[in-house]
């Protein structure tokens, strides 16, 4: 089932110094199935904030139309929102309430009753490791306890679809590695994520399917695997010990190594493993990295 | 309804935490206002009634105004200054939802302030009676949230707290003062009197004073009937307003 649809979106802001308009998102179409962990991807300034704010139902495109579970977040934009759990990128919090009344102000403003916030706030709270601090000032907090907080707020009420603007940003390696549990969590619980970052290898890490855009505009989309594939050299390259075995089926030389076409990376890297045993001194796939694939199609490689 | 609800739940918090700024500053201007004119104007009346017993109503009055469009104002304004206004943005409720849940936690600060203040101050008065007790109810919740959909209003329009002063100094001061706090409307000459009765901010005043002391400058029906249009055309403004300021104020 698809979770998101997003068709023909388009932006513009008026130039801050010059005359004319800056093009934050040029025909933008994106999907999302249910079940997916999906990266939005680009440099900074590439229009994926704007993006986000435009599938949030917080910014009014100027063409173009998303939903989510068939929602229309243009025009019915309560019954999407209700559906969904937004982590913005800027780290912000009350003022004048303590940790626990922020989340349960927050969880009635999404339509959670009553009775059941309280249970709620405590398993978000221990699954964010902020119990101890749910008497805290928001305020008083530190970046990393805030951007929990924030990350709390949007899953109080069990959205069924988490975007998350780049949640790790300016948080130390621990909590990133918590932040992406949880999100791993929630997904195998059957939430369906979406989320910006700036750490491709996460992305590699996380991510079924990916969008890359740079300068408003889609560069590259699809499942990662076929991404890498389309950029890698397309083998499993290999050393041996004993050169003088009987080889797999179209393995070629090639100087001191030997190479492998690849068909599944996962499945002919097992392939070679299994065929070549303890003959094998190195093994490794030449599939490109998201940053290598990343660099090229953005030219910021260069 | 929740939503809404708890979106009321946590702007009454928001003023219950800052209980004594929120009721200081309006109750001493209300004993200043009495002790000088209690000193000053002993003895006199408007049609019986004696002066400062008058003034006190019309005291009470501009008390739950200004409490009422404050408390959104501020708010709105102090969200927008910290980014926390994105809460808003992202939550399912709907504008008009929005601005009745500020509003009706504006009627809220306003009457507990009217409550404390009255406790306090009216001693000053021991003339003051209560003629219409539900229609007195009546219209302190409608100027409450007639004045909180104001306050609601301005808030999102307003981009900083400069804006308010503004407002505050040079318009809703102006309309209070002008709209018979302190005199009777009929003593004005003509233009004036016929003037001040299309100031809206009269027939708060007006109503509230014929259901306490039993005076009025209007009929009071008339009064009911101008507050209660207000207030409905101010909820479709709300509506429009929240719904474009929430989705503009991000970009």
């Amino acid at each position: 089932m698809t979770v998101l649809n997003v068709q023909s979106i388009s932006k513009t802001f008026p130039a801050k110094q010059k005359q004319g308009v800056v093009h934050a998102n040029r025909d933008i179409h994106l999907q999302i199935e249910e079940g997916q962990i999906y990266g939005l991807l680009g440099p900074n300034g590439a229009g994926k904030s704007t993006l986000i704010n435009i599938i949030s139902g917080i910014l009014l495109p100027d063409q173009g139309s998303v939903t989510i579970y068939d929602k229309d977040v243009i025009h019915d934009t309560e019954a999407a929102k209700r559906l969904m759990g937004v982590v913005p990128q800027e780290i912000v919090v009350e003022m004048a309430f303590n940790v626990e009344e922020v989340l349960y102000y927050y969880a009635g403003m999404y339509g959670v009753p009553q009775q059941e916030r309280n249970t709620l706030i405590e398993a978000a709270l221990t699954d964010l490791d902020l119990l101890d601090k749910r008497l805290a000032k928001a305020r008083t907090l530190s970046g990393g306890m805030k951007r929990r907080l924030m990350i709390a707020k949007a899953i109080l009420h069990k959205p069924k679809f988490l975007i998350l603007d780049e949640p790790t940003a300016g948080v130390d390696v621990a909590l990133r590695q918590k932040i992406w549990a949880l999100v791993r969590r929630m997904n195998e619980q059957g939430t369906t994520i979406l989320f910006t970052t700036h750490y491709l290898e996460e992305a590699e890490q996380l991510c079924e399917a990916i969008t890359l855009i740079d300068q408003g505009k889609v560069i590259k989309q699809g499942s990662l695997k076929d991404i890498q594939k389309e950029f890698a050299e397309n083998v499993v390259a290999f050393e041996l010990y004993d050169n003088k075995v009987e080889h797999l089926p179209n393995v070629h030389e090639n100087a001191t190594q030997f190479h492998f076409p690849i068909t599944d990376l996962a499945e002919d890297m097992q392939k070679v493993i299994q065929h070549y045993g303890d003959n094998l001194k190195s093994v490794k796939s030449e599939a490109a990295s998201l940053e290598q694939i990343f660099l090229q199609l953005t030219h910021h490689g260069n | 309804m929740t939503y809404m609800w708890a979106l009321y739940a946590r702007e009454v918090k928001r003023f219950q935490k800052l209980l004594i700024d929120t009721l200081l500053s309006p109750i001493i201007q209300m004993v200043l206002f009495l002790t000088v004119f209690g000193i000053t104007l002993q003895g006199q009346d408007v049609e019986g009634i004696p002066f400062v017993t008058f003034v006190f109503a019309g005291l009470l009055m501009m008390i739950m105004v200004n409490s009422s469009f404050s408390n959104p104002t501020f708010a709105l304004i102090l969200g927008k200054n910290v980014g926390t206004i994105i809460d808003l943005q992202l939550a399912p409720i709907k504008p008009g939802s929005i601005g009745l849940a500020y509003a009706l936690a504006a009627f809220s600060r306003g009457l507990l302030t009217i409550l404390v203040a009255m406790l306090i101050t009216v001693w000053f008065v021991p003339e003051f009676t209560i003629s219409n007790p539900f229609l007195m109810l009546v219209a302190l919740l409608l100027t409450g949230i007639q004045f909180g959909l104001l306050g609601v209003t301005f808030g999102m329009i307003a981009k900083n707290f400069e804006s308010l002063t503004i407002v505050m100094g040079f318009v809703l001061q102006p309309m209070i003062f002008l709209a018979g706090i302190f005199y009777p409307i009929a003593s004005l000459p003509a233009p004036f009197d016929l003037i001040s009765r299309f100031n809206p901010l009269h027939h708060n005043i007006n109503l509230f004073r014929y259901t306490t002391l039993g005076y009025a400058d209007t009929h009071p029906m008339l009064s009911l009937a101008v507050i209660a249009g207000i207030t409905i055309v101010m909820y479709f403004v709300v509506q429009r307003v929240t719904r474009t300021a929430l989705r503009k104020s991000y970009s």
